[in-house]
């Protein structure tokens, strides 16, 4: 799961707060907690991830290492396996993983086809890591 | 008793213009008729009675001279016989106008077309992206390279590229890779399954599993109808995966 969804889904659980209230309650610039949950490229810096980490009550490294895995990220992935045919490996946030050939995706999810036949709906904010991953110049 | 034609023309207060005009006659007949230099026609007579309001017999048939004029000549241009009005002292200091001293005009050349704007070349290349046709084939097409296109050629090779492209004589438009939010396919996925009123088992975050029909979604939940006939919506953020289970396996909803 990618910082931006992560920080979504602590915001939700905290039941509907918005991102102008919490830059009001913290120290961070105006605008900035927007992108960081909204951007598909990693936004954000140790320092605002601090500031965030102690808002929402979590460890900072589990915020800190999801800058590595942008939404961006995923999707190159994902066009390169589409496009040379070759499986993916989605590692799950409920701890699933799922393998298997990309049949789509979208903005929102990802569909694969394991080797057995079965097709499965993967929603893309459940998939915390994947394999392979693919340079940032894979895709032109 | 026959009168003057233009004793009878003074006593209208008419010009021999107007007298004329109203007669249908020339000035010049009529200047010749009342300096008695010809005698009206008979042919004249009635039109000039009827324009000076007189009966025919007034008007005598050859008039007199008038008092102290010599004789009139026919003059081609009203300018002519005004009188000679005095130069102002600015038109008496100006040079005679004379034609052959003018400088002769110079010979209008036509002007060498200006050059493409940087910006119809880069609108060209755009489009030619848009059309998929690489820059050198145009420039094949052309015969020389756009950048040495001048101002109107490049406008019409805009226009007729626009034309192209409004008719739609492109390939087929590139999936954009990013960003992603240009296809909606798990918008038709749920879509389908909820036309054709499938069962799928959906796996939220806490591992929990919830089988049910489709029966609504939005961008940001899904509506299933569970087993016991009850609605309930599930939030696509808690949704980790969900799969339509293979034919034999559907629990009965």
């Amino acid at each position: 799961m990618s910082l931006g969804d992560t920080l979504r889904l602590l915001r939700a659980k905290r039941g509907g707060i918005t991102p102008l209230e919490i830059e009001t309650a913290t120290t961070l610039p105006k605008g900035l907690y927007r992108q960081m949950e909204q951007r598909y490229r990693a936004v954000g810096d140790d320092a605002s991830l601090r500031v965030l980490a102690d808002f929402y009550a979590v460890p900072f490294e589990d915020l800190w290492w999801r800058l590595d895995w942008p939404r961006k990220a995923l999707s190159r992935a994902l066009v390169v396996c589409m496009r040379d045919k070759s499986p993916i490996t989605l590692y799950l946030w409920n701890g699933q993983t799922v393998t298997g050939l990309v049949q789509w995706w979208d903005l929102g999810a990802v569909q694969l086809e394991s080797a057995d036949g079965e097709l499965v709906v993967v929603q893309r904010h459940a998939a915390e890591r994947w394999e392979p991953r693919a340079p940032e110049d894979a895709v032109a | 008793m026959a009168e003057n034609l233009w004793v009878l023309r003074e006593q209208k207060k008419l010009s021999v213009a107007t007298l004329a005009g109203r007669a249908g006659l020339p000035i010049g007949l009529i200047m010749e008729y009342e300096s008695g230099q010809r005698g009206v026609d008979v042919r004249h007579i009635s039109r000039l009675a009827r324009a000076l309001y007189v009966e025919e017999s007034e008007i005598k048939l050859r008039s007199d001279p008038r008092p102290g004029a010599g004789t009139l000549e026919r003059q081609p241009h009203r300018e002519a016989v005004r009188p000679p009005v005095e130069p102002t002292p600015t038109e008496t200091a100006r040079p005679p106008r004379d034609r052959a001293l003018r400088p002769p005009r110079p010979v209008s050349t036509p002007r060498p077309p200006l050059p493409a704007r940087p910006s119809q070349i880069t609108h060209v290349q755009d489009l030619l992206g848009r059309l998929g046709r690489p820059q050198v084939e145009v420039e094949a097409e052309l015969g020389k390279p756009l950048a040495e296109l001048d101002r109107v050629a490049a406008s019409h090779l805009l226009v007729k590229l626009q034309a192209e492209i409004k008719e739609g004589k492109f390939p087929e438009r590139h999936r954009a890779y990013l960003p992603e939010a240009v296809d909606q396919y798990e918008s038709r996925y749920l879509t389908a399954a909820q036309q054709a009123g499938d069962v799928l088992h959906f796996t939220l975050f806490d591992n929990t599993a919830v089988i049910g029909a489709v029966i609504g979604f939005g961008q940001y939940n899904i509506t299933v109808r569970l087993a016991d006939g009850s609605e309930t919506a599930l939030n696509k953020l808690a949704i980790v995966s969900y799969t339509k289970p293979a034919a034999g396996k559907e629990p009965t909803v």
